[in-house]
């Protein structure tokens, strides 16, 4: 019994130690990537991966934990960014990221919270339409709001606000390499805190919301406070990507929360595989490398983005993430016996 | 006598024009098996919807100590002390074994807002849902996924969860049914050894089991409730026994 638990625990933290070793390794890579990269272009590219690959995960954290499922996820991302946006062109003061970061995050919070308190008292699939129905609202009034988000134009220009410490200053968002530190630095955090939350207490009760709704409730959850909650967290994470976005491209645009953008974030969480929270960044990277490859072969990319996914669906449909977890179970378990 | 620990007063529910619970008043004693039993359709489970919040009556009352909870939702009750298991079996079926029994001893010693700490530091919630795995023989089972168990320790664990939620009154619908004859024997036990610390209500199918162990049963058809009363009363009542237990002897 001891000799077997102290080999279980040998094979375990034999591992632990390949799995940071490997983290260690992915860090080290991300981190020398700009110098590899041949020119701005891919840099830029890579760091939007890295906002898009938060805003999948932040819908993981609602479809894949929550079992909440969101059309238009993009949406809270386009508020934050509209609002930094906006924030930035016309309140006359130095562009500052200190003011502007948490005024986005802020503001999708606060209409994510009665629309999501509104949203919680429907079922399931009531709830998916509402996020329809919510995003399309969202996308008309900055279509027609003109004067202030350019319409159909959307907004170019924006001021690029420093990245300051203190009186120290990092640099200007507006350089494509400092802006691409800064932003793996904030997803980076974003996904150890998200994946902390994910396997604290809180984050048990979010599963078992997923798992069984009914039972949840009748074990004592109040389960609607439980899944406003998720999708608060769930909204602020895609505030922060909307935060970042307008510091990367200094634009922003009414594409980015209509509903082929909802669909598309809702394709790089599927790719990616649900409940895993990585995943979804795997998923990211495949849409957008694999947009900007088919998209330089032919303009009608979505015809073969849509085989791919349909092809995924059919033959992966735990993703690519849940791929990897399969067979990493898989040698464990043989390595076990 | 113990005191009355939950009680109706005249239950109604109706769907469309059909009274699938009609006037039921029921008292429940505090530590005592009250078990319910009649034949498929007699409103059983529509009568459990009811006292647990699943359901709205269409009239009536239900109290808890005397306090009025007719229209509590399902996690207060549970937070008061009623939890309920399910006759179909309504389980987290992609969690472990343990994590299921976790959650609903989570639910009841807190901790679910701790957002930034790990499931593992719960040492409370952990230690109780280790000994509730105990009581209902699944500690070796813990780290299974609850999909892959068999259909008796499914039925077992949804016991669990509901006993981990550490309930004054439980409602079993069914407990055992489905089980085989060891499991449902040890089952039988258990409940039996529960009921000395809280007041269970049982709806069973089993006439025998319900029989050798309950303190009280009411008996339920079409709605009503047509006796009540200690096993050895509705062993002798004619109505009864022409009607649920046979006519052999």
């Amino acid at each position: 019994m001891n000799i077997e638990k102290s080999r279980e625990q040998h094979v375990r933290s034999k591992e632990n130690a390949i799995k940071y070793g490997f983290w260690l390794l992915l860090m080290f890579f991300l981190t020398l990537l700009p110098f590899l990269l041949p020119n701005p272009f891919y840099m830029r590219l890579v760091t939007e991966l890295f906002i898009y690959g938060l805003l999948a995960m932040s819908l993981d954290v609602l479809l894949g934990y929550t079992g909440l499922l969101s059309f238009m996820h993009a949406a809270y991302m386009g508020i934050g960014a509209y609002s930094v946006g906006i924030f930035l062109t016309y309140v006359e003061i130095p562009p500052s990221l200190w003011l502007s970061f948490p005024l986005g995050v802020g503001i999708v919070l606060l209409i994510a919270l009665p629309v999501g308190w509104l949203q919680v008292r429907t079922g399931g699939f009531a709830f998916a339409l509402l996020t329809i129905a919510f995003g399309m609202m969202y996308y008309t009034l900055v279509w027609k709001s003109r004067d202030i988000t350019g319409g159909d134009d959307g907004m170019i220009g924006i001021p690029k606000p420093d990245i300051t410490i203190g009186n120290w200053s990092l640099g200007s968002t507006g350089d494509p390499l400092i802006m691409y530190y800064f932003t793996l630095f904030v997803v980076l955090i974003c996904f150890l805190v998200t994946r902390r939350i994910i396997q604290s207490p809180f984050g048990a009760v979010l599963e078992g919301i997923r798992e069984n709704e009914e039972r949840a409730s009748f074990i004592g959850y109040n389960i609607r406070r439980f899944k406003l909650l998720g999708w608060l967290l769930a909204c602020c994470l895609a505030g922060v990507c909307g935060v970042l976005f307008t510091y990367l491209k200094g634009s922003v645009s009414p594409t980015m929360m209509d509903a082929t953008a909802g669909g598309a974030v809702l394709m790089m969480t599927l790719l990616g595989g649900l409940g895993t929270l990585w995943g979804p960044f795997l998923g990211a990277a495949l849409f957008i490398f694999g947009q900007d490859f088919i998209s330089t072969l032919t303009e009608h990319w979505m015809v073969f983005m849509g085989l791919a996914v349909m092809l995924l669906v059919l033959f992966m449909p735990k993703g690519i993430g849940g791929m990897i977890n399969q067979f990493l179970e898989k040698r464990q378990s043989t390595k076990g016996e | 006598m113990m005191p009355i620990i939950l009680n109706t007063e005249n239950l109604n529910k109706k769907f469309g024009g059909v009274s699938a619970v009609f006037d039921t008043t029921i008292q429940v004693e505090d530590k005592k098996l009250t078990a319910i039993i009649g034949p498929n359709g007699a409103g059983k489970t529509t009568f459990f919807n009811l006292v647990t919040g699943r359901l709205r009556p269409t009239s009536g009352k239900v109290f808890y100590k005397g306090h009025d909870i007719t229209h509590s939702s399902p996690h207060k009750l549970a937070q008061i002390g009623i939890c309920r298991t399910f006759q179909i079996n309504s389980l987290f079926l992609g969690l472990t074994v343990f994590e299921n029994v976790r959650l609903a001893k989570q639910a009841k010693v807190g901790g679910s807002y701790k957002v930034f700490s790990l499931r593992k530091n719960l040492k409370d919630v952990n230690e109780g849902a280790r000994t509730v795995l105990e009581e209902v023989g699944l500690q070796d089972k813990g780290s299974v996924i609850v999909s892959k168990l068999s259909y008796g320790d499914q039925r077992a664990l949804e016991l669990g969860i509901a006993l981990a939620c550490e309930p004054k009154v439980m409602l079993l619908d069914e407990p055992t049914a489905g089980m085989s004859q060891g499991e449902t024997e040890r089952l039988t036990n258990l409940i039996k050894e529960l009921a000395n610390s809280r007041a269970i209500v049982l709806v069973e199918h089993d006439v025998e089991m319900v029989m050798a162990i309950s303190d009280n049963i009411s008996v339920m058809n079409q709605g009503k409730i047509i006796a009540e009363g200690p096993p050895e009363e509705i062993r002798k009542n004619h109505l009864v026994r022409e009607a649920y237990l046979g006519e052999e002897d």
